[in-house]
């Protein structure tokens, strides 16, 4: 069964299809949610809150337009918001494009390619998450973070050639 | 994919994996404990919803009897089926996937039909000789496609006729018109959708057909264009929600 019809059936309240709804989505989600909250619980949480949410509001998905970014749209959201409770000023701000420094964390201390990715801030961190993990194309990650496509790929590129400069400072990129 | 794409993806598959591990299982218990135990009350209160009619029928009659056999002006005590109902409360709205506390104000339909709580900081309702129509307060400018909430009563059709007639006719202007659905929620009754076209002002109807509680159907059509399906759809939807038909 696909998700078309899932949605259909757990608009009635079938719990059989949003069990098979959920063990085809919930990998990916909680991937994705310890990616972007860096924390087991939070993670947990923000995925327990997305598949309540669906299962209630299901009725208000319009189904003409895709499903994934409406899914991970209320999970980034949920996300987001579990940080932002935590860290009420969060990285995650919308001004960041022309900040040449990305980031408050010292790059050169960090060889770890995840703790590289995870130090950038979140302007440029969740788009290269949501790309990387979940495979989101730049107008999928522009409906999810409600941003304009070119913001998306500006923070992209961006977030991209950061990570390549600390991973291999001397410039060597054929070797990436 | 680049080799440096490659590492990348490679490197949070690894990590995000180790360090989802048993969450999966963690996650659906909890689900399961909040949804489908809870859920119990929910299908309880479908099912009471179905019975709704009639004991507020059976309580507004009583009610009616009793005061008119006590005084001659017992009418003047109830001025309105909406004296039977919070004049207002506050809904938590899901829309574009975010949550939105609103307060919502009780209205009455034509004749006191039925009941409905609208969202009157963006919509307002104007009742009608034949049906009631919920729209914007402010006229969208002119690019927008019109969006609004029609309720209509049809006191001679049955539900299940009344919505082949419909889907017939909405199909000359919605041929991609989708199969009727059985729902259960915001009401329950059968849905139809139609959009008839991809771009963002692409017209878009849902549309209910609901029973009457007696032999007829009421008709919930919404018109919103694609753009705003996240948006006035949604918030239709919810409104919809408080839907409640009285009998008197």
């Amino acid at each position: 069964m696909e998700i078309d019809e899932w949605i259909v059936t757990i608009k009635n309240g079938d719990k059989e299809s949003f069990r098979h709804f959920y063990n085809a989505y919930s990998e990916s989600a909680i991937r994705t949610a310890n990616a972007i909250t860096r924390n087991r619980e939070k993670a947990k949480d923000a995925v327990q809150e997305t598949f309540i949410r669906v299962y209630r509001q299901i009725s208000s998905y319009n189904s003409e337009l895709p499903f994934d970014p409406w899914f991970y749209r209320i999970l980034s959201n949920e996300c987001l918001r579990l940080l932002k409770k935590e860290a009420p000023l969060s990285k995650f701000a919308p001004d960041l494009e022309n900040d040449p420094s990305l980031s408050g964390e010292s790059f050169d201390q960090l060889s770890d390619l995840y703790a590289i990715i995870q130090s950038l801030d979140d302007a440029h961190r969740i788009p290269l998450i949501l790309k990387y993990v979940k495979g989101f194309s730049e107008k999928e990650i522009a409906t999810i973070l409600s941003l304009n496509q070119n913001t998306v790929k500006s923070r992209l590129f961006k977030g991209r050639k950061r990570l390549k400069e600390q991973l291999n400072p001397a410039g060597k990129e054929d070797s990436l | 994919m680049s080799d440096f794409d490659k590492r990348v993806k490679d490197e949070l598959h690894k990590r995000t994996t180790e360090e989802s591990n048993g969450l999966k299982d963690e996650i659906w218990n909890e689900l399961e404990k909040k949804l489908f135990n809870e859920e119990r009350g929910d299908v309880r209160k479908l099912k009471k919803k179905g019975r709704i009619i009639s004991v507020i029928g059976v309580i507004a009659a009583g009610l009616l009897i009793a005061l008119s056999l006590q005084t001659d002006t017992g009418s003047a005590f109830i001025k309105s089926v909406k004296d039977m109902f919070a004049p207002e409360k506050e809904i938590t709205q899901g829309t574009e996937g975010q949550d939105e506390e609103t307060e919502v104000h009780l209205n009455e339909g034509k004749d006191s039909e039925y009941i409905i709580y609208v969202d009157e900081t963006r919509y307002k309702m104007i009742k009608g000789e034949d049906s009631d129509v919920i729209t914007t307060i402010e006229p969208l400018p002119e690019k927008y496609p019109e969006v609004k909430m029609e309720i209509t009563q049809v006191a001679n059709e049955k539900p299940e006729d009344l919505v082949k007639k419909i889907e017939a006719e909405l199909k000359a202007d919605f041929p991609e018109l989708r199969e009727i659905e059985n729902v259960t929620k915001p009401v329950e009754g059968y849905l139809l959708h139609g959009i008839n076209g991809s771009e963002w002002d692409s017209n878009v109807v849902h549309l209910y057909v609901i029973s009457n509680g007696n032999e007829g159907s009421f008709v919930i059509r919404e018109d919103y264009f694609l753009e705003a399906a996240e948006g006035h759809g949604a918030r239709f939807h919810f409104m919809l929600e408080s839907f409640e038909i009285v009998e008197e």
